[in-house]
């Protein structure tokens, strides 16, 4: 074999190995690519033109993980508050399933009771079949972009849970009567999550996670 | 600690390493029994030195390619001892309760 054809299937080599390596993020590739590159082609078998599908595999899965779990060390209180961001998302979710499924008893119980807070009820249960769906994607929002220490997620968060303190007062303030109990407590947990997520992601320890990425811009 | 995770930083035990070299230091350490690839190898290393456990011991170009070697810092050595001598205490555990004569010779 000459020397032209092992270059030319070296080089075809090395596209597909590129393509797959594609999957990694772009500071991990800018980095390590060529290293990575250069360990695929020692590693590979002589007058190997494709890709095996193990190994491709194994890149892609490392890609991935690289992508979803970044190995930048996460302070305590971040890794904290990211699981009460996710544990936030749960809650609204389950509030959601569980407005749905109560939907008819509910309204036909204070129905019964007092008619005049029907409507009051209907009110409440759109605004959470509403709102429920965008505050569970707002908290896995949040939560990726605390994990992964942008700078910017922060200020969301304090937002959000500003907009979130507001919003459970004008819902005790306008629909109190049609609140159970079970109500009340579901917006207490929920607003106790974002408060200590909060919290913990403006503590020294966790600041200092985020400014390296605020000054890697 | 995964098992590869362990072979990695065993590798590295008595001297820098380049990442092609790890990946045949792990299968002779291993009997032929792990055979890392590149991907597997290079999300570890990218953990472990976030963690602080190895670093760039010094970067070679050879054939027009940057061949980076890896060493384990102090935090790394510590952490590979400790769990060797975890390992240790189990593996003698198991075979100690499995064979009564490893115990100190008295049948």
């Amino acid at each position: 074999m000459s020397e032209q054809v092992i270059s030319s299937e070296q080089a075809q080599l090395e596209r597909g190995y590129r393509r797959i390596l594609a999957c990694y993020p772009r500071s991990f590739r800018r980095d390590n690519e060529g290293e990575i590159l250069a360990v695929l082609l020692d590693a590979a078998t002589e007058g190997q033109v494709r890709v095996g599908l193990a190994e491709a595999w194994d890149l892609i899965r490392g890609g991935v993980r690289m992508r979803l779990w970044p190995a930048v060390p996460r302070p305590r209180a971040v890794r904290a508050a990211v699981t009460l961001m996710l544990a936030g998302a749960a809650a609204e979710l389950a509030a959601l399933l569980t407005t749905i499924a109560t939907l008819g008893s509910v309204r036909a119980a204070v129905a019964a009771r007092d008619t005049a807070a029907v409507h009051a009820v209907l009110v409440h249960q759109v605004a959470v079949m509403a709102g429920a769906p965008v505050a569970v994607g707002l908290w896995l929002w949040l939560a990726w972009a605390n994990g992964r220490g942008e700078d910017w997620a922060r200020l969301v968060s304090v937002f959000c849970f500003l907009l979130m303190s507001l919003s459970v007062i004008g819902v005790l303030a306008q629909n109190a009567v049609a609140l159970a109990p079970a109500n009340m407590i579901a917006a207490a947990v929920v607003w106790i999550l974002g408060l200590s997520s909060v919290a913990l992601i403006f503590t020294p320890a966790a600041g200092r996670y985020y400014r390296p990425q605020a000054a890697r811009q | 600690m995964q098992e590869a995770t362990f072979l990695i930083l065993t590798a590295l035990a008595d001297g820098s390493q380049h990442g092609y070299g790890i990946i045949t230091e792990v299968r002779q350490i291993s009997g032929g029994r792990v055979n890392l690839r590149a991907g597997t190898l290079y999300t570890a290393l990218d953990r472990l030195r976030a963690d602080g456990l190895i670093g760039v011991d010094r970067e070679e170009i050879v054939d027009g390619r940057l061949r980076r070697y890896y060493r384990l810092t102090p935090d790394g050595t510590a952490v590979l001892a400790e769990e060797a001598a975890r390992l240790h205490a189990n593996a003698t555990a198991a075979l100690r309760r499995l064979n009564p004569r490893l115990a100190g010779g008295a049948a």
